[in-house]
């Protein structure tokens, strides 16, 4: 297709490229090749430098230094004719809300020169592999997440670019969503068709032949994912605890990492320990079992351990159950928006205490729910009360006794961190004495250094999510919900977050949770599986295996799945 | 540059426009709101001004005096003093504009051939409207004292005999109007792409920088040919504002002009990426000056010299005389090259700077 | 209750003064563009373009063409010789007006006769056309009665003088009435500008919702959205003051009822500001809301064009601008020393229209966050 492209020159060859942003440096020495047809997985922590790589290749950047060649191009000289070639998909949606999908698609094409016949065979084919011929004449904010990426995809691949740049395209998908979009994908491969894409699911990563991890702009690892958990076998283990277990100490020596399963604790441990000694050092805790190592475990071994560490402080004080208790119980729960029901007659009561996490596809009503249960809307039929106050009732008491983290961390990007707490204290009515003892007890506990002068804009998505709960959790709700906290965020931020949320329930407060990492629904001690508007299927991960009549092994997505289909 | 890319680009522009009402009817109600604020509310005469008067004289010639002025349509008489207390309170209070103070022996002193002196107070607040109301109270005076006429002003008032404000303001008009709203829609529709991100996409395309921004100039250049059509339609038949010279010459020029102020949008979309500081700088650089610094309203022969040269800066000034030469002095393209060239100079000038601040990067 | 408003109106302050850009631009509206304006604009016509053509060469006719090269009104910038070199002068723009002694001019004086000159003048700008014109007739009356009294003619009566006295603005010149008008405006666009797009910003990036998951009430979220803009326009106000002194205006009035003033002003042009912000579902749409919003106000008000000059209808819709009452108002207090026992109709229309558009506002905000 490109004549430029030599036979010998891979499609992608980067050589010592770094950027810098005044001071800080996101990219330093990268040197990479990417074969042609070959899928390259980007992972690392926030602010590796990952997206800066992706603009790098599309020439939407200029490196500081080294340089950088794709499709046989010079990113700098020849951008234009790089841009004219590839697809790119930027972190976030990037179509035109006030048009259709086919207009969008269209557009697409126009802008690209792919008109006449080959459009509309193209327009056919991509439109059926998506799933969106049904609705071509549906505006894009009328889509839902899942549609709005997987039309994204489309309008990057109406001329059949043999590069293709992907930041975080599973980013605010569901699950079955994100299959199809992954579907695409894999019938690119016939195509040739190399791919360059960045991830925070260690799942999409374990489909790539090869994956780069980034830190802090270098380039750490760059192997098959294979080879990659070769270098951490031998490292992770399961422990099983008893019930009278005493507890944990706050720091093992030599233990890198510990999650904590409803069953079970995954400890891994610091690379070059070997088995016996393994043994030594967990036996204590409880029966000791030797597992296989992960994408996941070799992105905990490669990040250098984090500004903050999972040194944040458990709550010095449990939550104050108050006098209606601290969960909440839901008759016949309904929303309607005119015909369509967003929540439909959902009954549930979850206990003072509990992790409660919520699956489903993109608008199967996970977030009105949660509105309806933060007062934030209003229920057209049914009741709820929330920590024993109806949310149909008065807000005051109902918003001193919740706390809500929406899906985007809402926060002023234009104050610090700092700033941002205060605001929030005041606007619980914290002052004084008061708001600083709150300010401190949520910082700590959220691993925040509560006097940071950076903006909240200028943080990384790991810092700017811990800064939106400790914002939420200041007041000592009894009751937190949190939208995809963990949306966007690497693994090891993730493991850390929940370790946060594991330490609020612990301490009395009930959590309500949305995810569409799937491996987080393990971590939640009861589970709500929603299906347009209502809720399909509730109780523990066994409860709900069993209920599906799955083996023991089957996996949180297989589970999903089943009762999705059952209820279809 | 490819046709085909510029089409899509067109197709999606105009898709987006008309299905933003809110942005739309902006776009298309404005410039008629603000001609029929013009075309009614300027107009050259204050009528019936409130008027006081504070008579210590009490003679025939005080009574002609007073009837003078309210025989006019100009005054209107509103309250009668009895001593100056009363006429500086009512002037504070604002319930008069033109206060007449006819002192005692007005008439005696006249008989005995002296120069008699009447005082007349104005309420100079609103400096426009007092030296309005000044310049018609010396006239009636003059009036109530006819001397032989010594000489004899014949005047003649060219290209506007009946000194109808409106037919000035319509071509003028023409120069705001398309100066307040093209730039700053244009500014605004890029600038709101560089907020969501969406301009990534374009980025990552082969529309080149100049295909992007003639794919936005074209659809707003011609939602300002429409303003302007409208508001030539409404001047030209409603207000019966008569037309003197060419109308392709007109709308050539006026072509020109539109280029110049999409232009000038583009530009400032290029300097930032917030659209609050776009708003901003368009207010700054597009809107006050072609209000302000034109000639549309306040003359440019008045100003301070450094502040003529500022003027100098905005091209609202040179199409403003142009299309007042046109529709009033019904001008050829031999009166107004320079006017046209140097439009036209200006314009390529924003273009070159607008592509050369164009870049297809992200930092 | 005290606390949260605090919080919300320290948050408010640190993001308006963290915007460097925007606070410059608003700086500039308060204070560069006052001066430019008061510098540049006049309605009074001076030095207008004079292309002077004496046919008659006498020195009656130089008389006459001194007598208008003395005054302010006009500029002799050319002689030509031939009365079609001064039209073509008046077509190309080079001249805005020109006055044709014609010959025999002494000849016809002398003769008791009356003596014609010509005036052509430009009409392309009529305001400036009708003031050149009326100063013209006055220069040319004024020399013809000057030289009438001196010969002693049989008519020579002493003319009835008019001592013609501006109060409050004795030069009846523009520059105080631009300087006031001009803080006035700028106050008004940013009252209106900063809360709407404050409002959808927040509302975009989604701290609006998080807003209403804390006690905060919505009297309390209303009235932190319009309390912060109305503090800074207040403050906003005093560099336009150093500059209104710079100008020699003086603040005949009191500080304190100014303030007051303005603070009822910013109220009702934050209510419109938030009106806006309900109705507009994007910044764009909201800033152009804005813009579409605050014409008719300015125009209404006086500022541009005096209200007395316009057609009933627009004199009567033009009370619903509070623009135009606190230009009342501001000249009240600057230059006239007026207090509240003047302008108390005022006030009562401004806080009818601020009660109005709040009340409106607040009807709004309530649907949308109560």
């Amino acid at each position: 297709m490109d004549s430029a492209l030599s036979q010998a020159e891979p499609p992608v060859v980067a050589s010592a490229l770094a950027r810098r942003f005044g001071k800080v440096a996101a990219l330093a020495g990268i040197d990479l090749s990417v074969a042609t047809g070959e899928r390259l997985g980007l992972v690392g922590p926030d602010g590796a430098g990952k997206s800066t790589l992706l603009q790098s290749l599309a020439a939407l950047l200029d490196p500081s230094a080294g340089r950088c060649r794709v499709l046989g191009f010079d990113t700098v000289r020849e951008a234009a004719q790089i841009q004219a070639r590839i697809g790119y998909m930027a972190q976030g949606f990037t179509l035109y809300e006030r048009l259709s999908v086919d207009e969008n698609l269209a557009f697409s094409a126009g802008v690209r020169g792919v008109t006449g016949d080959t459009y509309r065979e193209r327009r056919a084919a991509l439109l059926a592999m998506a799933g969106l011929m049904p609705f071509t004449e549906r505006r894009e904010r009328e889509l839902s997440g899942g549609m709005r990426k997987k039309l994204a995809l489309c309008t990057n691949l109406i001329h059949r670019p043999p590069l293709l740049l992907l930041d975080e395209p599973g980013l605010g998908v569901d699950p079955l969503s994100r299959r199809e979009l992954w579907q695409m994908l894999d019938d690119l491969r016939a195509q040739d068709v190399t791919v360059v894409l960045a991830t925070s699911y260690m799942d999409e990563a374990e489909r790539c032949d090869r994956v780069a991890f980034l830190d802090r702009g270098r380039l750490l690892a760059l192997d098959t994912p294979a080879a990659l958990r070769a270098r951490a076998a031998g490292t992770t283990f399961a422990v099983t605890r008893a019930a009278d277990a005493p507890p944990l100490p706050a720091a093992l020596p030599g233990v890198r990492s510990i999650k904590h399963l409803p069953d079970r604790l995954r400890v891994q441990l610091d690379s070059g320990r070997n088995g016996a000694e393994a043994q030594r050092l967990l036996a204590p805790l409880g029966t000791v079992q030797a597992v296989e190592a992960d994408l996941e475990d070799v992105f905990t071994l490669l990040a250098p351990p984090g500004e903050d560490a999972a040194t944040a402080a458990r709550p010095a004080h449990p939550i104050a159950a108050g006098p209606g208790g601290g969960g909440i119980s839901t008759q016949e729960l309904t929303r309607r928006y005119g015909a369509f029901s967003a929540v439909d007659a959902v009954s549930l009561d979850i206990p003072p205490g509990e992790i409660f996490g919520l699956l489903g596809a993109n608008g199967a009503g996970k977030t009105t729910l949660i509105k309806l249960l933060c007062g934030l809307e209003r229920p057209s039929a049914g009741s709820a009360r929330v920590a024993g106050i109806a949310v149909d009732g008065a807000r005051g008491a109902l918003h001193r006794a919740v706390g809500y983290m929406s899906q985007r961390f809402s926060l002023y990007p234009d104050l610090s961190v700092a700033e941002n707490l205060r605001f929030f204290a005041s606007a619980q009515g914290l002052a004084g004495r008061r708001a600083r003892a709150a300010i401190a007890a949520a910082a700590a506990e959220s691993g925040l250094d509560a006097g940071d002068p950076r903006m909240a804009g200028a943080l990384s998505g790991a810092l700017r999510q811990r800064l939106a709960l400790a914002c939420a959790v200041l007041h000592r709700p009894r009751v937190l919900f949190l939208d995809e906290p963990t949306s966007g965020v690497d693994p090891l931020s993730r493991h850390r977050f929940w370790a946060l949320i594991r330490n609020l329930a612990a301490a009395g407060m009930t959590v309500v949770v949305t995810t569409h990492y799937l491996e987080e629904a393990a971590f939640c001690q009861r589970l709500g599986l929603m299906q347009r508007g209502r809720l399909i299927a509730s109780g523990t991960l066994a409860a709900l295996r069993t209920q599906a009549e799955l083996a023991a092994d089957a996996g949180v997505e297989a589970i999903f799945l089943a009762h999705l289909g059952r209820a279809a | 540059m490819n046709a085909r890319r510029i089409a899509a680009m067109l197709g999606k522009e105009s898709r987006e426009i008309l299905r933003d009402p809110i942005t739309l009817g902006v776009a298309l109600a404005m410039p008629l709101i603000m001609l029929l604020l013009f075309g009614y509310a300027i107009s050259l005469d204050v009528r019936e001004a409130p008027l006081g008067v504070l008579d210590l004289d009490r003679s025939p010639l005080s009574r002609q005096l007073v009837r003078q002025f309210t025989d006019t349509e100009y005054f209107a008489l509103a309250e009668t003093y009895t001593d100056l207390g009363g006429v500086e309170e009512a002037l504070r209070r604002g319930s008069v504009k033109l206060a007449l103070v006819i002192p005692r022996g007005l008439a005696r002193e006249r008989q005995r051939r002296e120069a008699p002196q009447m005082q007349i107070l104005l309420d100079g607040t609103y400096s426009a409207t007092a030296n309005l109301l000044g310049g018609y109270a010396r006239a009636i005076v003059a009036a109530a004292d006819p001397a032989p006429p010594a000489i004899e002003v014949r005047t003649r008032v060219w290209y506007n005999p009946s000194l109808r404000s409106i037919n000035d303001v319509v071509p003028g008009l023409f120069g705001v109007i398309l100066m307040a709203f093209p730039p700053l829609l244009t500014a605004l529709a890029i600038v709101r792409e560089k907020e969501s991100g969406s301009i990534q996409q374009v980025f990552v395309s082969p529309l080149s920088g100049p295909e992007f921004l003639i794919g936005k100039l074209l659809p707003y250049g011609l939602i300002a040919f429409l303003q302007i059509a409208m508001v030539m339609a409404v001047g030209f038949l409603w207000f019966q504002v008569p037309m003197a010279g060419s109308l392709s010459l007109l709308l050539a020029a006026g072509g020109v002009y539109v280029l110049c102020t999409v232009g000038l949008g583009l530009l400032v979309s290029t300097l930032t990426g917030s659209q609050l500081i776009a708003m901003l700088l368009a207010l700054i650089i597009t809107l006050m000056p072609s209000f302000l610094f034109s000639g549309f309203l306040f003359p440019i022969f008045t100003m301070p010299y450094a502040l003529q040269l500022y003027t100098a800066i905005f091209p609202a000034r040179y199409f403003i005389d142009l299309s007042r030469g046109v529709v009033l002095k019904g001008a050829a393209l031999g009166d107004l090259w320079l006017n046209l060239l140097l439009l036209i100079a200006y314009t390529a000038a924003v273009f070159a700077l607008a592509v050369w601040r164009f870049r297809k990067k992200v930092a | 209750m005290a606390v949260r408003l605090a919080g919300l109106l320290a948050k408010e302050m640190i993001q308006f003064f963290r915007d460097r850009v925007m606070l410059v631009l608003i700086l500039w509206l308060y204070t560069v563009e006052v001066v430019i304006c008061t510098v540049a604009l006049s309605f009074a016509v001076h030095d207008l373009p004079l292309a002077l053509v004496d046919l008659d060469h006498s020195p009656a006719s130089r008389a006459l063409a001194t007598a208008f090269a003395a005054g302010d009104a006009f500029r002799v910038t050319a002689r030509p010789a031939r009365e079609t070199d001064a039209t073509a002068a008046l077509q190309a723009g080079a001249a805005r007006a020109a006055l044709i002694i014609p010959e025999h001019f002494t000849r016809r004086l002398a003769r008791g006769e009356p003596a014609e000159v010509q005036l052509l003048v430009d009409g392309s700008n009529s305001t400036v056309a009708a003031q050149a014109r009326a100063y013209a007739l006055e220069i040319v009356e004024d020399h013809a009665r000057d030289q009438a009294y001196r010969l002693g003619g049989p008519a020579a009566r002493p003319p009835l003088g008019v001592a013609l006295r501006s109060w409050y603005n004795p030069a009846a010149d523009l520059e105080r009435f631009t300087v006031l008008s001009m803080i006035a405006l700028a106050a008004l666009m940013v009252g209106v500008i900063h809360p709407a797009a404050s409002i959808v910003r927040e509302r975009e990036i989604g701290t609006l919702e998080q807003l209403r998951v804390t006690p905060i009430g919505t009297a309390e979220l209303f009235i932190a959205k319009t309390l912060p803009t109305l503090l800074m326009g207040l403050l906003a106000v005093f560099p336009s003051l150093l500059i209104a002194r710079l100008f020699d205006v003086p603040l005949a009035g009191s500080l304190g009822l100014f303030l007051a003033y303005t603070a009822v002003f910013l109220g009702s042009a934050i209510g419109l500001g938030v009106l806006v912000a309900a109705i507009a579902r994007t910044l764009q749409q909201a800033l152009l809301l804005a813009f579409f919003g605050l014409f008719p106000l300015m125009f209404l008000s006086g500022t541009l064009a005096p209200v007395e000059s316009m057609p009933a209808f627009l004199q009567r819709a033009s009370v619903l601008s509070p623009l135009r009452h606190y230009m009342d108002v501001i000249l009240g207090i600057f230059l006239k020393g007026a207090g509240l026992a003047e302008l108390w109709p005022q006030g009562l229309a401004l806080l009818a229209i601020g009660t109005a558009l709040y009340a409106a506002a607040w009807a709004v905000f309530r649907r949308e966050f109560g």
